[in-house]
């Protein structure tokens, strides 16, 4: 498809920089006239800083762009919508207030005499619009009167409206519901007919099988892979956006992790019971039993991070229960499932953990604080038991206790952060990507200790994007695909190339 | 007081060190620098009556800015504070023919309550520090002028008493501010809330996945300002023998705000200062006292704040790059 | 959401009732306030300067009392001064039988006072009496009330325009007079020696300004002995007054009087001296207005005289409308003459202050 005829948008070796990462790496991409194409990656693989080229927010160090076999480069975003690029973020940015012709036709209202806008006019040709894309709806209503799904939808409308060759869609149908995206894809449809090109981002591979043409897979800011997506096995899209070759099976020992554990019968710690949140997770149920680490597979957006705060009282859920050492859980509340045992680590250690204010020994005492004072006044002495304890045993590197844990290298944070959750006497751990961003030697040390806790009789919920430590540190995996779990593996199932096709097709065992 | 000794930082630049420096004992240097300078050009400057003066004159600035440190410490404001005082101030004549007793503390629950409805917003409703209590500070200014809307003086021997009465040498009005000072202190050094308040600030949503009771935090802490500056308003009034809810306690939430930044209390929280925003209030008093006594004009006073203000907030920044 | 809303609901509401069973303390002993006593004298005699006419303004003979009046004050009446003025055009107005009387107040912007000016020009005012808050910006107003032909009566502040085309009159008190008179009772004080501090107004105001001056220049010219070491301004509040003079009193002990540009700010002062231990008379304190406390002040030896800024305006503007009204000749400026109480009249004279 791509061969002969002259691309509408290409980018060429494209590099790009920020303080500290390269986010770029001489990333090629070309877009045919009236064809769908993919663009996947796991989180930093350069997705986001693409499209921010390709729509002019961001400017490229090196290499060009190129529109209708010519050489552009565009300044703003402005530049870049007037010459055909139109984006549609998650976020629709139109003005919710007005109403969805005002919306529609923002800019382009039909006049009549005087200049006055001819809302008459303005209300048919909405309709017209409106209808060609499926939707019934009264134009004259504020926008935000609308589902998400018919907003998403004026925005694209919107966005082809105003002569646009190019449309980039930004996980468009993450709130969507099927009937809607259903409508989506029809339009996408009826785009390509018309000979406008889609470049179609997402995480849900049912959506990119179903509609795209062309894919292709940032990893580490470079393309991994580029071609057609229909001849490519799932499992193989997979392999090459966590950047494993399904044909390489590697030995085993790359990581810390010694082995089995062996997990004591009896109730599991902590038991998630058909855990549903609207259009994010949907009936995810996974026990956890003393001295076992479950690992959570799949891909990014696969709802495993919101599972893990769902459990941990950090995301409200619509159904379903927590049930802790043998305690139901309060929706929506940390302290209650701090209480009762569960402690999150999070994904994003400097958003959601470490207080870069206060020294170590206050961070690692701050989730404990109640458990370690009496009548409201903090007992120093045992905090200073407690935090000498763990620091001790977690290896934590710092000067002293007194050190601001700013001031400590992210694998040490890290083991803060993991003294925190001990600290409250935590039955079990959800660790959410807990060896992201730290260097080799603390990774080997963070994983270690999770053998270690586990081996004390500690639930673990593991979730980790590097497939290699997941297979390695977990008993039994369970796979999430958009929301959903579709497969469980344990004992010698767990391999990288089941997890990968769970993933895939949803095969392995039910869970 | 409420810092932690025993820091080893990584080795930092010249400058940088510099500007840490300041911004952790900037304010102490200062207030030597002015002492040592009215001590030499200042006539009368070395006797008691004078440090009583400048005690008396900064009791009710401490008492407000330590409410201040607190919020400012959850990445808060309160600019309500001059207002609170003028709304006690006008319950406090309100309620004097129950008793004095009776008076204060209808304008401790006045300002507490005020404390709640702001914490409440900003807590509950989600408003923006800034606007929540920009929004008090207008409306209660404006409630305590209807209340009282002319000076009402008074005579309540009580409450006169508590304005000027001295023991064992030190003024009522200056005992209390060093209790409220030793309270504030111990709250945040030592109880769960100060802690707390302290992650709050810090980072608001690693204090929520700890289980931290964050609303409650966030409304105890408005409350606690309210009422500390109730009682601000409540001596303040005793002081003057009068209360004067138009002009009492006008521009105090800027010297307030000034105060606890320039004792190394960081806008952006997580840190609270305890003794480091009484010297700042010291600062401010100091410097007005120095400026009214070498018959120079007050309007200085405002400039040499705004520099000082721009000083100690460029040593917080340059400090975090 | 709503119940968040709620919250805040009752919080005010909390507030709000806090008013309601109020109790304050029982101060019956202070004299009632006593009518029209003290009314205003013109000092400047109407032959003395240019004056007026219905036929040189060029306006139409109405009856006052059947005309729709306004008045539009500048502050809100929070302190004596602006209570007793709106109070005495308020009682003329009655005891004239004038039944539109139309009241405004600017709340202390200026914006507020000329859209209320403009208001009551379009409720059909024939008479209007101004207490300006500032003495420029006014032309847009004054057009409108030229073209109308409606007389405009200043008080207690001039506004710059021509008199008797702009507008018609202004009424008020002389306030660098007012300082020279102070000037004369603190020489007469201090027998000519000492050191004086002057607690200034508000920056930036015309009164501070003009109080400041007048008394500057009478003491150069009259007492050279005696010395102007402090000049601070207690912003026309009593608790500025009070604590830039426990300052002064503390740094400087040789100070013998203070000048205090109004009474509130001299009433702060006997606050700290009293604070400071020292005894009444110790300190000569002179200042202007002629509120109530203030001539109490006297009879209890703390102040030793104040120089009168008579608000009640009332009798002399209504005269005067009606004297041009009929067609007589009035005076462009009328400076109304201005009391002094001392400890020989303070007692006797306590009805008479506002």
């Amino acid at each position: 498809m791509s061969d002969g005829t002259a691309p509408v948008l290409e980018a060429r070796g494209i590099s790009k920089g920020f303080p500290g990462v390269l986010a770029l790496d001489g990333v090629s991409f070309r877009l045919a006239a009236g064809e769908v194409h993919a663009l996947v990656g796991e989180n930093g693989a350069g997705k986001s800083t693409l499209i921010k080229v390709l729509t002019g927010v961001h400017q490229p160090d090196r290499g060009e762009l190129r529109l209708h076999g010519g050489p552009v480069s565009f300044g703003t975003p402005l530049d870049a919508q007037r010459a055909g690029i139109s984006t549609i973020y998650q976020e629709v940015n139109l003005v919710p207030q007005m109403s969805v012709a005002h919306n529609l036709l923002l800019g382009r209202e039909p006049r009549g005499r005087l200049g006055v806008i001819d809302t008459g006019q303005l209300y048919t040709q909405a309709r017209r619009v409106m209808s060609r894309y499926g939707i019934q709806t009264d134009v004259r209503r504020p926008l935000r009167s609308l589902g998400m799904g018919a907003q998403q939808m004026v925005a694209l409308a919107r966005a082809v409206s105003i002569d646009a060759r190019v449309v980039i869609m930004d996980e468009p149908t993450s709130a969507l519901e099927p009937r809607e995206v259903d409508t989506l894809f029809g339009v996408i449809g009826d785009l390509r007919a018309g000979g406008i090109s889609v470049v179609y981002v997402s995480h849900r591979l049912e959506e990119l099988y179903r509609i795209c043409d062309q894919v292709t897979v940032l990893r580490d800011g470079r393309v991994a892979h580029t071609g057609p997506l229909a001849g490519l096995e799932r499992v193989k899209l997979i392999a090459l956006m966590l950047g494993r070759d399904t044909a390489d099976v590697r030995l085993r020992g790359q990581t810390e992790f010694a082995g089995r554990h062996t997990a004591k019968n009896g109730q599991p710690v902590v038991e998630a019971r058909a855990l549903s949140r609207r259009h994010q997770l949907h009936d995810v149920s996974i026990r956890v039993r003393p001295g076992e680490v479950v690992g959570l597979g799949g891909l990014l957006g696969a709802g495993r991070s919101e599972t893990a705060k769902a459990i941990a009282g950090a995301l409200p859920f619509d159904g379903g229960a927590v049930v802790v050492a043998g305690h139901a859980l309060r929706k929506g509340s940390p302290a209650a499932a701090i209480r009762a045992g569960a402690s999150l680590l999070p994904e994003d250690r400097k958003a959601e953990g470490i207080v870069p204010t206060m020294s170590v020994r206050d961070n690692i005492a701050l989730a404990a604080l109640p458990r370690l004072s009496r009548a409201g006044i903090v007992s120093e002495a045992r905090v200073d038991r407690v935090v000498q304890t763990l620091m001790k045993r977690l290896r934590i590197k710092a000067t002293s206790p007194h050190q601001k844990v700013s001031e400590l290298s992210g694998g040490n944070q890290q083991k803060v952060l993991l003294a925190r959750s001990l600290a409250t006497g935590a039955k079990v751990l959800l660790l959410d990507e807990p060896t992201r961003g730290i260097d080799v030697g603390a990774k080997a040390e963070v994983q270690a200790l999770i053998d270690e806790l586990a081996a004390e009789g500690l639930g673990v919920l593991l979730i980790s994007s590097d497939l290699e430590e997941l297979v390695e540190g977990s008993d039994r995996v369970v796979v999430l695909r958009d929301g959903a779990v579709v497969g469980e593996l344990s004992g010698d199932e767990v391999t990288e190339e089941a997890i990968m096709r769970a993933i895939a097709d949803g095969g392995g065992v039910d869970g | 007081m409420a810092e932690t000794a025993g820091t080893l930082p990584k080795p930092l630049g010249g400058r940088t060190r510099t500007l840490a420096w300041l911004q952790r004992y900037g304010v102490y240097a200062s207030v030597l620098a002015l002492l040592l300078f009215n001590v030499a050009f200042t006539p009368h400057f070395l006797e008691v009556a004078n440090f009583r003066t400048q005690l008396i004159q900064v009791a009710p600035i401490v008492i407000v800015s330590l409410g201040m440190a607190l919020v400012i410490g959850t990445e808060g404001i309160d600019l309500s504070v001059g207002s609170v005082m003028a709304l006690s101030s006008a319950m406090v004549v309100l309620y004097l023919g129950y008793g004095a007793p009776v008076a204060i503390v209808a304008a401790l629950v006045a300002g507490a309550a005020v404390g709640a409805g702001g914490g409440a917003l900003v807590a509950y409703a989600g408003v923006q520090p800034i606007v929540a209590t920009l929004a008090l500070l207008v409306g209660i200014r404006g409630l305590a002028n209807v209340l009282v809307p002319q000076l009402t003086e008074f005579r309540n021997p009580a409450l006169i008493t508590l304005g000027s009465r001295s023991v064992l040498g030190l003024p009522l009005v200056v005992i209390i501010a060093a209790v409220l000072t030793a309270v504030v202190a111990f709250l945040v050094k030592r109880t769960i809330f100060g802690r707390q308040l302290v992650a709050v600030g810090g980072n608001r949503a690693a204090a929520k996945l700890s289980g931290l009771p964050v609303r409650r935090i966030l409304v105890a802490v408005y409350v606690l300002s309210g009422l500390l500056a109730a009682v601000a308003g409540v001596l303040a009034t005793a002081r003057l023998q009068a209360s004067d809810p138009t002009s009492l306690g006008l521009l105090m939430e800027l010297s307030a705000i000034t105060a606890v930044v320039v004792g190394g209390t960081p806008l952006t929280g997580g840190r609270v200062r305890v003794l480091g925003t009484v010297m700042g209030a010291l600062l401010i008093q100091l410097l007005q006292a120095t400026l009214i006594k070498h018959n120079l004009p007050q309007s200085w006073t405002q400039m040499v704040q705004a520099v000082i203000i721009l000083a100690a907030v460029y040593a917080a920044r340059g400090r975090k790059k | 959401m709503s119940r968040r809303r709620g919250w805040a609901a009752l919080a005010v509401a909390a507030l709000l009732a806090t008013g309601a069973c109020a109790k304050s303390e029982d101060t019956s002993d202070t004299p009632a306030p006593a009518g029209s006593a003290g009314e205003q004298v013109a000092q400047s005699a109407a032959a003395d300067g240019p004056t007026c006419t219905l036929q040189s303004f060029g306006g139409q003979a109405f009856d006052v009392k059947t005309a729709t009046v306004g008045f539009s004050q500048s502050e809100k009446e929070a302190n004596p001064f602006r209570i007793a003025e709106t109070q005495s055009i308020k009682d003329e107005a009655k005891a004239l039988g004038i039944a539109n009387l139309r009241v405004t107040n600017a709340q202390s912007q200026f914006s507020k006072q000329i859209s209320d000016v403009q208001q009551l020009i379009a409720q059909g005012a024939k008479l209007l009496v101004i207490a300006p808050l500032n003495s420029d910006g006014w032309e847009p107003v004054l057009k409108q009330a030229a073209e109308k032909k409606i007389p405009i009566i200043t008080i207690d502040r001039k506004i710059n325009a021509q008199p008797c085309t702009d507008y018609l009159t202004f009424i008020g008190s002389d306030f660098y007079e007012q300082g020279k008179r102070a000037a004369d009772q603190m020489i007469a004080a201090l027998g000519g020696n000492g050191e004086v501090a002057i607690l200034l107004g508000a920056p930036g105001n015309n009164v501070t300004t003009d109080r400041t001056a007048g008394f500057k220049d009478r003491i150069a010219e009259k007492a050279p002995n005696i010395k102007i070491t402090f000049e601070q301004t207690g912003e026309f509040t009593r608790e500025k007054g009070q604590q830039v003079t426990e300052q002064l009193i503390q740094s400087r002990p040789g100070t013998s009087g203070i000048y205090a540009e109004n009474d509130e700010m001299a009433l702060g002062a006997v606050t700290a001296l009293k604070g400071a231990g020292k005894t009444p008379g110790q300190v000569k304190i002179v200042s202007i207005d002629g509120t109530r406390a203030a001539v109490q002040g006297i009879v209890d030896g703390w102040l030793y005289s104040v120089i009168e800024s008579n608000p009640r305006f009332g009798p002399l503007a209504f005269q005067t409308a009606q004297k041009f009204v009929a067609g007589e000749a009035i005076p462009a400026t009328t400076i109304i003459s201005d009391r002094e109480y001392t400890t020989a009249n303070a007692k006797d004279s306590l009805g008479h202050a506002y």
